[in-house]
């Protein structure tokens, strides 16, 4: 949800349980006044028709105003006080029941009680009630969307410096050389914020070139002594006086130097992976650049008497760097060569948008889970560094590509795809 | 033949030197970009191998200084810095080839020789070795006058074994000679031993004579 929203939301319904709270209170209120105004109105008819009464002896037994308003007729007990009640009554005018107020009170007057009722009509009050708080309705929805389109107003323009950040945020790319600068924007938080960002946007940068830096030179520092030995050993070799034994040992240091480069050589790849160092994307026809392989891969697996299936009839495009997508390719192939067995099988088949690698191999099904890690070596092969596999599952990952490893008919199956 | 060697690392420079002394050159060293640069100023070289990561600067500089002064020198950069951006600009700058470091003595041997041929005969000159003459400009190897059918593989291997006559071969170097970056993802040594087998039966029916030898399971060496 976005922030905008949440914060009208929260806003709104603040606003809202304000105003009903109020608008409540508001109408007690009001019913309230209105009440006062009629028992006021009813007192001051009580002491005009006392006064007549005390002055005038009605003669009849009872007496009814023209407007049924009054009615006084005689009695034997005397009340000493009033009485307030509701009451519905027939109201000629307007055909139908109507809410009175009716004060009931007794009065002396020559030598005789009379109970007198007072009605008033409600109706007006009620009208008046109705038409009041339905103007408060009125206002009050008006005002609380008045409020929205104010708020969401103010909040666009007040957010508008950060969202500009955010997409200098989004558009930056750690590799790229040009210094990201944000605008001033007035706003003192903001500004904050958008200096922090460019110090720590500086300080990644730095970083991230001085990783790819010791990246490098520690590559340099490892390869040169390793260059060093190994063309000694490769000096040493050539001595025609050695015996055999001596021949097995160094040739044994020998080949120790070599996994040791590239061990080194793999590290250093997966790091460099790791931290983006391969900027460039473009298209990558995957069936293309599998085809272009198919010479040195027939000639590679001919040897082993492995029945090669290629189909490739569909097209597989992945947006990725060029070499990383050689080096993924070449991974994947050469792991299911070289697990493969004496006339056995590797199929590799692109369709629908995936790439399917699968070998015949020595070895049953592998732990899925733990193929991918770095030198989690599951066979005891020599040759395999355990990086292979480590490689091409981070090269996938870079790309937001799926790598899947499967196990049935008795083959492996690594699958590339992309991330749904 | 005069050889610059341009490497900070004292122990591989001679290593580098002494292996490329025994091939019959004569080889000068330098260990600074200064003292490279003062040496590429005054004297000519046939060939000059430089590292890019020298103590006082880019080896990169002294490729664009020697082209500038002597376009006709071989160039080949040796760096262990595997890195895509060094190539390029090195091969933009006129290096003619480019060697990761740890490289195997006869795979720079060889990469020189080739160099050199194509600088100085412009690939024109024949070697003859013992009956076998072998043309590099067009791959082609006679044997007695007639043409000898080798497959790419086996012809670069042949040129690999004749750059490095007399020497013991590492399978290891073969491999990654043949297949470059590509050496360590296949059995690459059961390959190597299929294509010396095939090579070595070729040049045996035709020329009557075994070149190949067999060393202790280290690798093989061309005798001629």
């Amino acid at each position: 949800m976005k922030l905008q929203t949440k914060i009208n939301i929260r806003f709104l319904g603040v606003t809202f349980l304000v105003f009903s709270f109020a608008g409540v209170l508001f109408y007690f209120a009001l019913d309230k006044v209105v009440d006062q105004n009629i028992r006021e109105m009813l007192e001051s008819r009580k002491a005009y028709i006392l006064l007549n009464l005390q002055q005038n002896t009605p003669t009849s037994e009872s007496i009814e105003s023209p407007d049924h308003s009054i009615f006084i007729k005689r009695t034997e007990k005397m009340r000493q006080y009033t009485v307030f009640s509701d009451t519905l009554a027939f109201d000629q005018e307007e055909k139908e029941l109507i809410p009175f107020r009716k004060m009931t009170f007794t009065v002396h007057s020559g030598g005789q009680f009379y109970e007198v009722i007072l009605l008033q009509s409600l109706l007006e009050s009620e009208d008046l009630l109705i038409v009041i708080v339905s103007f408060m309705v009125v206002l009050f929805v008006l005002v609380l969307l008045a409020l929205f389109f104010l708020n969401r107003w103010l909040s666009n323009n007040a957010w508008k410096p950060f969202f500009k950040s955010l997409s200098v945020l989004n558009n930056w790319k750690i590799g790229e050389s040009q210094v990201v600068s944000f605008d001033r924007t007035g706003i003192s938080e903001f500004d904050q914020l958008n200096s922090t960002l460019e110090n720590m946007m500086q300080k990644i940068r730095t970083d991230f070139v001085n990783l790819k830096e010791f990246t490098e030179n520690a590559s340099h520092e490892i390869q040169t002594p390793l260059a060093i030995i190994k063309s000694k050993l490769e000096m040493v070799l050539q001595d025609k006086t050695l015996d055999d034994q001596q021949h097995q040992r160094i040739r044994a240091a020998f080949e120790s130097t070599i996994r040791l480069s590239k061990l080194n050589e793999a590290l250093l790849l997966l790091s460099k992976i790791e931290n983006r160092q391969f900027v460039k994307t473009s298209e990558i026809d995957i069936c293309a650049l599998v085809q272009s392989k198919l010479d040195y891969l027939e000639e590679l697996f001919s040897l082993k008497q492995i029945e090669v299936t290629v189909r490739l009839d569909n097209q597989v495009v992945f947006r990725m760097n060029p070499l990383l997508a050689d080096i993924l390719i070449n991974n994947l192939v050469s792991n299911a060569l070289r697990h493969n067995i004496e006339n056995g099988q590797f199929i590799i088949s692109c369709a629908n948008q995936e790439l399917t690698i699968s070998n015949t191999s020595q070895h049953g099904e592998m732990d899925g889970s733990r193929l991918f890690l770095r030198f989690a070596k599951q066979t005891t092969s020599n040759e395999s560094n355990g990086l292979g596999l480590a490689i091409a599952y981070e090269i996938c990952k870079n790309y937001h590509l799926d790598l899947n490893y499967s196990y049935s008919d008795g083959m492996h199956h690594m699958k590339i795809s992309k991330k749904s | 033949m005069k050889i610059l060697v341009i490497e900070d690392e004292l122990a591989l420079c001679e290593t580098i030197v002494s292996y490329l002394e025994e091939e019959g050159y004569r080889c000068e060293q330098a260990a600074t970009v200064e003292l490279g640069s003062e040496k590429v100023n005054l004297y000519e070289y046939d060939c000059m191998l430089v590292d890019i990561g020298l103590p006082d600067g880019s080896g990169l500089l002294l490729v664009k200084e020697l082209k500038k002064c002597h376009p006709e020198t071989g160039i080949i950069i040796i760096s262990a810095k595997n890195s895509l951006d060094d190539k390029i600009s090195g091969l933009d700058f006129g290096a003619d080839d480019y060697l990761t470091k740890p490289f195997h003595l006869p795979e720079l041997n060889s990469r020189i020789k080739s160099l050199l041929r194509r600088r100085k005969f412009e690939g024109k000159q024949e070697l003859v070795i013992d009956k076998i003459t072998i043309q590099p400009e067009n791959k082609q190897v006679l044997v007695g006058g007639e043409p000898l059918q080798l497959t790419r593989k086996e012809f670069d291997l042949l040129m690999f074994f004749v750059s490095n006559r007399g020497r013991v071969l590492t399978k290891e170097s073969i491999a990654e000679h043949l297949w470059g970056d590509f050496a360590d993802s296949a059995d690459s040594f059961d390959f190597v031993y299929s294509h010396i087998k095939n090579l070595r039966r070729k040049l045996l029916e035709r020329t009557g004579t075994d070149y190949f030898q067999n060393v202790y399971g280290t690798g093989y060496t061309f005798i001629a």
